[in-house]
């Protein structure tokens, strides 16, 4: 057998053979390899050292009311479930059916006001026309012909030759 | 209800699990089969988490909540595992929690004190003399010292493989860990137990 300290394999077995629970061959052949390994025999004797302290460590028993504070706990949980359910379920009958009631309303009054809501015209891309009126077209007309006349002034005639 | 139990489990394994048959009963609404299993369970759960923590009342009211989610959960259980397994998973689960959290924080200046915790001195018969008795006190402190310096993990695999005897297995199961991952926990948990408890002999 390969030493189970040496090569890290089966280690367990020296913990399960520590604490007496290991049987048959397995057993047959640790004890012969603790004939001859110091290590194994060593972890061994201190192991069982360890699994008996272990066992002289008792643990209290729980306090003689431990079922009736549990029991109570669980009579208030569930009293309070209860009670949430309940006030759920009075939440659902009074105060969620009329909410569903008011927003199936609201529902139906928008699929209603669709149709008659004022349609906003599209924008159309045309050109702005002004309206003039007919005085403005008046003067608008007389300033072209001063234009026109001032023209003529500033500049020479082009039909004359240049000398 | 044992067909319920193998349809989920299968095998003959499962067959036995008569706790899990028994919570599929809390499931349908039997408060009976709920006190049975707390009558079981109740100072199991308690010693684990008693040396897990090392402060009674704390153990004992992690130990109230481990029942009330057993109880809570009724609705929803499964019985894919043992019922020891889902058990002892959901007490490690809080004892580890309440750990991390500091929950027993005195329980290492509370080693040194002699309080109602410690449940040997109540044990008269075992005390002939005043002498072995304090020997003995202080025997079990190193014991209880050694065992709170391992960490968390390694003290729930030592606690379930020593008191409960659970297998490697289970013992993955409740850790949600491999069986190699738990050899190694435990080899490295006794090593350490060995190093600090071995001179006792």
């Amino acid at each position: 057998m390969r030493c189970p300290l040496e090569t890290r394999e089966n280690r367990e077995i020296l913990v399960a053979y520590s604490s007496r629970a290991l049987n048959g061959g397995d057993a047959q052949r640790l004890e012969a390899h603790l004939q001859s390994c110091s290590a194994c025999r060593e972890f061994v004797r201190g192991q069982r050292v360890v699994w008996e302290a272990l066992e002289d460590w008792e643990a209290p028993t729980a306090t003689a009311d431990f079922d009736c504070r549990l029991y109570a706990r669980m009579e208030r949980e569930g009293s309070w479930w209860q009670r949430m359910r309940g006030r759920m379920g009075v939440l659902l009958v009074y105060r969620a059916l009329p909410v569903a009631a008011v927003a199936a309303l609201l529902v139906v009054g928008v699929l209603l006001e669709r149709p008659l809501a004022p349609r906003v015209p599209a924008p159309q891309l045309t050109t702005a026309h002004v309206e003039l009126q007919p005085d403005q077209v008046v003067h608008e007309l007389d300033e072209m012909e001063v234009l026109d006349q001032f023209n003529h002034m500033m500049k020479p005639d082009t039909s004359t030759p240049r000398m | 209800m044992a067909e319920r139990v193998n349809t989920y489990m299968g095998g003959a394994t499962a067959a036995l699990d008569y706790d899990a048959e028994l919570m599929l009963r809390v499931k349908d609404g039997d408060g009976e089969s709920f006190a049975q299993l707390l009558e079981k369970y109740r100072s199991p759960v308690v010693h684990f988490l008693y040396r897990m923590v090392q402060q009674q009342a704390v153990a004992e009211e992690l130990a109230q909540e481990v029942f009330l989610r057993v109880y809570r959960s009724r609705g929803t259980y499964e019985p894919t595992a043992k019922f020891t397994t889902w058990l002892f998973r959901i007490a490690t689960h809080l004892a580890l929690n309440a750990l991390r959290d500091g929950r027993n924080e005195r329980s290492q200046e509370r080693l040194d004190e002699r309080t109602e915790d410690m449940p040997s001195l109540q044990v008269e018969d075992r005390r002939p003399s005043v002498e072995q008795s304090m020997v003995r006190q202080a025997r079990l402190d190193e014991v209880r010292r050694a065992v709170a310096e391992l960490p968390g993990k390694q003290r729930a695999a030592v606690l379930m493989h020593k008191y409960r005897e659970m297998e490697y297995t289970q013992i993955a199961k409740v850790l949600s860990c491999s069986e190699s991952a738990v050899k190694s926990l435990l080899f490295r948990a006794y090593e350490t137990l060995r190093a600090r408890l071995a001179h006792m002999a």
